[in-house]
């Protein structure tokens, strides 16, 4: 059945975000208890539960449940992916890097508790995320222990040089400088510091679901459209929509000379260029059944129509 | 005194190890773009004054319960990288503001604060990476492998080395100041634990066998730092092992509660750590406990100055 307009009907695309972001949120409450020392744990969970909207968790479990059907099973990983985001997004607030003050409408991590707790608070939720997905306890018993392995090699990668740290190190090389930087930079950047992980949000889900190689392959896909789509986006955002409307400071691209779409290709174009995004990643859905495929159908007209 | 043990080269042994690891870690972070990057984590990882010792102890560990070195290599390589990425992040200015670090300056002072904060957030997953890509599957069970994993990021998070920095960090004399001991255990005693452990785990060891490992290591590894504390104290330390600077003074064992106290607690520990290498005598066993009693004797002793090997003495040799 192809992909029509009645699945964007009949799927409650709300209902369904709410009563998954509920359920993660509960898991990485649990996950993450406010035991000694205190304030480095009180530090992690202020980041980890205040707000976010659990774009990453909930991609993680509607991959889960588009192969396999039971959700629960790619719980462990959507905690650990939601906890790497919060951790690159404390770091990336740091005075020496983006130096941001505000984050989800409230103070970044470092302004509420100093710079050396926002760094080990980081340090840690990265050190928690691999700890929870490695944990055999927190899957069914006899759940296999390869495909366990195969999330945690994958989800290393998309952090480090190969992901969101090489992105990272590419956006701090390229800001400041004379002349704008090339699509291929900008690419090279979106794609590492937000695709790679929304890629690894989708593909865990996958894998604890017991996708195919084939599945795999065309759910990376997906995630690697969704992902720089969400970055077309948001510099569309950051030029025409306010700061209060954000949540976050907005302009800012603007302000600090920043390399965005709406730069380099003007707005008519970004948003054609969102437009053919939005198309090549419904593509990779085709041949999915239509109604277990909704939510991730539903996700990425969602990055792409989001307001904020 | 010196052990009644039969006598092992602990010094051969180490420094061959350390060339080992050294290359394993060379050919695990190559230079690609973005370059930088790479070039500020191979800076912390193959310093040459970096003694290694987490990585020798998991591979001892590893040995002695039966298992072949081959199947430690990597994650020995893991918890160099993860010790590197917790030491840069320790030096930062808003931690301890260090400048210097195994005698030469700091990954932030020639790379900058940034560079350093992502060094760190790269070579913790890279660890986990290398013990995944490189574990030999055909030997070890991948419950073991994650066991692992489980294993460092419990250690390296925060109710490990991450608690131990923070406590650290805490002013002095202030209302919730940390206990000496406990920040010394958290930082130093838990990554030794850890070591340990995971060798043993990776090597096959029982529940048992773990739970001796992880006492040893721990006894060990808090040992050795109040060692260094002390020797620090005497100012009577020889060559290239002298003051390292690890310790901030709230962490300082001698200076909260005394040289007598101090001494004590090394003794103690050096009978804790003796007490739990009984179990590993026998037929079972052999002369595999050496290295541990050796490495025990050594946090004490520190009877001959760990170097690298050069490469030219490793080829011949």
């Amino acid at each position: 059945v192809a992909l029509g307009t009645e699945a964007a009907i009949d799927f409650d695309f709300e209902g369904y975000m709410l009563s998954k972001a509920a359920s993660v949120n509960k898991a990485l409450d649990l996950a993450l208890p406010l035991v000694h020392p205190e304030r480095i744990h009180e530090a992690m969970r202020y980041s980890l539960l205040l707000g976010g909207k659990r774009v990453r968790p909930i991609l993680c479990l509607a991959a889960c449940e588009l192969v396999a059907g039971e959700g629960t099973l790619a719980i462990p990983s959507a905690c650990a992916v939601e906890m790497i985001h919060t951790m690159s997004l404390i770091h990336d607030d740091l005075p020496c890097m983006d130096n941001d003050d505000l984050r989800r409408g409230h103070p970044t991590c470092h302004r509420a508790y100093g710079e050396h707790i926002a760094v080990l608070a980081g340090d840690a939720l990265l050190a928690l995320a691999f700890r929870h997905l490695a944990d055999l306890a927190n899957y069914p018993v006899g759940f296999s222990p390869e495909l366990v392995l195969r999330t945690v090699a994958e989800l290393s990668r998309c952090v480090g040089t190969e992901g969101l740290v090489a992105g990272q190190v590419v956006d701090l090389e390229s800001t400041g400088l004379d002349e704008a930087i090339s699509i291929e930079q900008l690419e090279f950047i979106h794609y590492h510091k937000t695709a790679a992980l929304l890629e690894a949000s989708v593909v865990l889900g996958a894998i604890v679901g017991g996708a195919t190689d084939s599945e795999i392959v065309r759910l990376r896909r997906y995630a690697q459209c969704i992902g720089l789509l969400f970055q077309v986006v948001d510099d569309i955002l950051d030029v025409t929509k306010s700061s209060q409307e954000l949540g976050k400071t907005a302009g800012k691209d603007l302000a600090s000379d920043k390399t965005t779409y709406p730069k380099l290709l003007g707005l008519a174009r970004s948003r054609e260029f969102a437009e053919e995004l939005l198309r090549d990643a419904k593509l990779q859905l085709e041949g999915f059944n239509s109604l277990t495929a909704a939510p991730l159908f539903h996700l990425s007209n969602y990055i792409a129509y989001r307001q904020k | 005194a010196p052990s009644s043990m039969p006598s092992f080269d602990l010094h051969s042994y180490w420094t061959s190890l350390i060339s080992q690891i050294q290359e394993k870690l060379d050919t695990a972070i190559t230079v690609k773009y973005p370059e930088r990057i790479y070039e500020a984590m191979r800076y912390s990882v193959l310093s040459d004054s970096n003694k290694c010792a987490s990585a020798i102890m998991c591979i001892a560990a590893c040995e002695l319960v039966g298992g072949d070195p081959s199947f430690a290599f990597p994650t020995a390589c893991a918890l160099e990288m993860v010790h590197a990425a917790s030491l840069i992040h320790d030096d930062l200015p808003c931690m301890d503001a260090a400048s210097l670090r195994r005698g030469r300056p700091t990954n932030h002072a020639v790379f900058g604060v940034d560079l350093a904060i992502l060094a760190g957030d790269a070579l913790f997953p890279l660890a986990f990476r290398h013990i995944v890509d490189h574990t030999p599957a055909s030997h070890v069970p991948p419950q073991a492998i994650l066991r692992v994993i489980h294993e460092i990021a419990r250690t390296v998070g925060s109710t490990g080395m991450t608690a131990g920095q923070f406590l650290d960090l805490l002013p002095e004399g202030g209302e919730e100041s940390a206990d000496p001991m406990l920040v010394l255990e958290k930082k130093f005693g838990e990554l030794a634990e850890c070591s340990a452990v995971c060798g043993g785990v990776l090597g096959g060891a029982g529940e048992e066998e773990c739970e001796a490992l992880r006492r040893y290591g721990r006894a060990v590894g808090v040992l050795y730092v109040v060692v260094d504390d002390l020797l620090m104290w005497e100012e009577k330390v020889a060559g290239s092992n002298g003051p390292s600077g690890k310790m901030r003074n709230t962490a300082s064992v001698v200076r909260a509660m005394g040289m007598d106290r101090a001494i004590s607690i090394v003794e103690e520990l050096r009978q804790t750590a003796k007490n739990e290498l009984k179990s590993f005598q026998g037929c079972k066993f052999g002369d595999r406990v050496l290295p541990l009693y050796s490495f025990l004797d050594y946090a004490v002793e520190r009877s001959f100055v760990v170097e690298r090997c050069s490469k030219a003495n490793n080829f011949l040799g």
